[in-house]
């Protein structure tokens, strides 16, 4: 596994990005800018030699007729003016058997050149053998790369002129101090034989020094320029991924922090393009995560609150059971009279509501699964009747039922079934203050073979608003209303909710106004 | 002579205990001889040593746990009917093992009308 370099990894993403993007510049200029030089380089020598070859050829014609003529003097004044030109390091001209005859160097004058020298091994490659190469050839040019200077030479072609003409020709005595031999008799002779092909050469030297300093120069401005682009480049890039990349992720991770920190008040500022899409998926995250932590939180106290209203409701249930019984006992007592009697029926009936408010709180705190088991909906709805019977609130109402014979059982909690019972019977009993019937039926319904229990109030007398509470769905928590009538309803709705169930109100002329349980069988 | 139905309450509240026997010895069609107990092992050794039609078991005992109180007590004596009783939260808080077992369910506080109600049901399907 590759593992990072320690130091690299306190390195930001936009300086990486831009030494690397720097680097790859500087190659790519650093290659162009050698291949270029070189081949300007190239061609530069080039065109010099060109130069220099016609200069060559310039100064074999403008000197062939002083050669012819013999006017050594007129040759070597034009050798010194070539000289002065510019560039121009000297000009030699020599003769078939390698021996400079003239030169703007006084010292070479007489002097025989080695047969190694290009000049000789152009054609005499194997020494003295002869040359087969064509005479084309003869020209050349060579860069001696350390000094810088380049040496052109031309050969000097046998003409007619050259072996023909007495112009340039020499004496018996002459040619015998030419050929080193002596005693012959005056008599004119030509210098060259028509069977010899080259009779010299004309060789000059010319500095491409400037040249290549100038092209030294180039080099050293391109490399300049390319470091110069190759930094501009990358900080262009690193100013440019830091605003674009570095700053938007920075402040994503410190965002993470934050949030890991447990801080969720700051939103990351909205961009645009890839960045800023995830900047807003990052910011709804933060928001359902702050919405998820509420959530727990009040899950937590939530889950606090009923375990310990459990405990407080456990140590009310006990001796609750004991006012409830005693009272009921009491109530039974024949000796006992109807002022006591009317007592015990207060304490009854309070100690009924307890009971309920109780439940109904816990039911509140508490949202457990229910204990599902099949329950007879009649016995129930008689066990609920029997405990109001005794109230006095139901003193003046009279309960009709409306029942099968034969009931359906029907999966459910018959605690959570008959506190819902109980609640409807004591919201209703509330609201007939003036008495009258409550009608209390339940249908097995055959064409969705669902249980009904309506709860039915002819003379309309159950509120508005409570109608209203049960036809909408609100709890008592969203409402505000924490009054007992409103936490009754909305545990009757929580409860029915989880037999998944329905429970709502319905309001007919003629019929009254019911309140309707609809339970799955 | 109307038949008596012997009911054996356990509860570490002695009033919970005082309410049983004040609902059952309340005049009504059925008679009930009563006995009860505070502590969880004395109740498996009075059902040990007695026959019981109904026991009455509170589901936070101290000493044995529910379940395995109302196991014993099935394994003494199969035939009777165990009423599970509960000052917590209906029958949600009790668990699924225990509630496979019981024969019925008493949410406190309960009244003299729902626990009459409750054993006649029950001795109505032990006729049945």
């Amino acid at each position: 596994m590759i593992r990072p370099v320690p130091m690299l990894k306190h390195i930001s993403i936009s300086t990486r990005i831009s030494i690397l993007l720097g680097l790859i510049i500087l190659v790519i200029m650093g290659v162009f800018s050698a291949v270029s030089l070189m081949k300007q380089q190239r061609d530069s020598v080039d065109a010099l030699s060109r130069s220099t070859l016609l200069l060559s050829q310039t100064t074999e014609k403008i000197l062939r007729l002083s050669m012819l003529k013999n006017r050594c003097d007129d040759i070597s004044a034009a050798i010194k003016d070539i000289v002065g030109n510019e560039g121009i390091r000297s000009v030699r001209i020599l003769n078939h058997e390698g021996i400079i005859k003239f030169s703007s160097r006084r010292s070479e004058l007489e002097q025989h050149i080695s047969r190694t020298n290009r000049l000789c091994t152009n054609c005499h490659a194997g020494g003295d053998s002869i040359s087969i190469q064509p005479i084309s050839s003869f020209y050349n040019y060579h860069l001696n790369q350390q000094t810088g200077i380049i040496y052109s030479s031309l050969p000097i072609y046998n003409a007619p002129g050259c072996y023909n003409g007495d112009c340039h020709a020499t004496t018996s005595d002459e040619a015998a101090a030419h050929s080193g031999r002596s005693g012959a008799v005056q008599a004119i002779h030509p210098v060259h034989d028509s069977s010899e092909t080259i009779l010299g050469f004309i060789e000059i030297e010319v500095s491409a020094k400037k040249i290549m300093a100038d092209i030294s120069r180039s080099r050293m401005q391109l490399i300049f320029l390319s470091t110069m682009i190759a930094l501009a480049a990358s900080a262009i890039a690193y100013f440019s991924i830091s605003f674009l990349v570095g700053k938007p992720v920075k402040r994503l991770v410190d965002g993470t922090r934050r949030v890991a920190k447990g801080d969720f008040s700051q939103q990351i500022p909205s961009g645009r393009a890839e960045l800023g899409v995830l900047a807003d998926s990052f910011n709804h995250m933060q928001r359902q995560l702050l919405s998820t932590q509420s959530q727990l939180i009040e899950s937590e106290k939530l889950a606090s609150v009923g375990k310990i209203a459990d405990e407080i409701a456990n140590d009310i249930n006990n001796p609750l059971t004991g006012v409830i019984i005693f009272s009921e006992s009491l109530i039974g007592q024949p000796e006992i009279g109807e002022s006591d009697k009317a007592d015990c029926q207060t304490i009854l009936q309070e100690a009924l509501k307890i009971r309920e408010s109780v439940r109904n709180i816990l039911s509140l705190a508490r949202k457990e699964k229910p204990n599902f088991l099949p329950v007879d909906i009649g016995s129930l709805l008689d066990q609920a009747i029997s405990i109001v019977r005794k109230l006095s609130n139901f003193r003046n109402i009279r309960i009709v039922t409306a029942m099968p014979k034969v009931f359906q059982k029907v999966s459910a909690d018959p605690g959570l079934l008959e506190q819902v019972f109980l609640n409807l019977l004591l919201i209703t009993s509330d609201n007939m203050q003036a008495g009258g019937v409550l009608n209390l039926s339940t249908t097995n319904r055959e064409k969705d073979g669902k249980i009904e229990i309506r709860f039915t109030d002819k003379r309309g007398s159950i509120s508005q608003s409570i109608l209203q509470a049960l036809s909408e769905q609100v709890t008592a928590a969203d409402s505000g209303d924490i009054g007992r009538t409103s936490i009754s309803l909305s545990v009757c709705k929580d409860i029915v909710a989880l037999h998944k169930g329905k429970i709502y109100a319905a309001s007919e002329t003629g019929t009254g106004t019911s309140i309707v349980i609809e339970l799955p069988a | 002579m109307p038949e008596t139905v012997r009911v054996l309450a356990i509860d570490r509240e002695e009033i919970i205990l005082k309410s049983i026997v004040k609902a059952l010895t309340a005049k009504g069609s059925t008679t009930f001889a009563v006995k009860t107990t505070t502590s969880a092992l004395e109740g498996l050794k009075i059902v040990r040593n007695d026959v019981f039609d109904v026991v009455f078991v509170d589901v936070a005992m101290a000493g044995l746990n529910s379940a395995e109180l109302l196991r014993r007590i099935k394994h003494t004596s199969p035939s009777v009917s165990v009423i599970l009783t509960s000052g917590h939260l209906s029958g949600t808080s009790f668990p699924e093992e225990v509630s496979m077992n019981a024969d019925g369910f008493l949410s406190k506080p309960f009244t003299t009308g729902e626990i009459r109600s409750l054993l006649s049901s029950i001795l109505r399907k032990r006729k049945g």
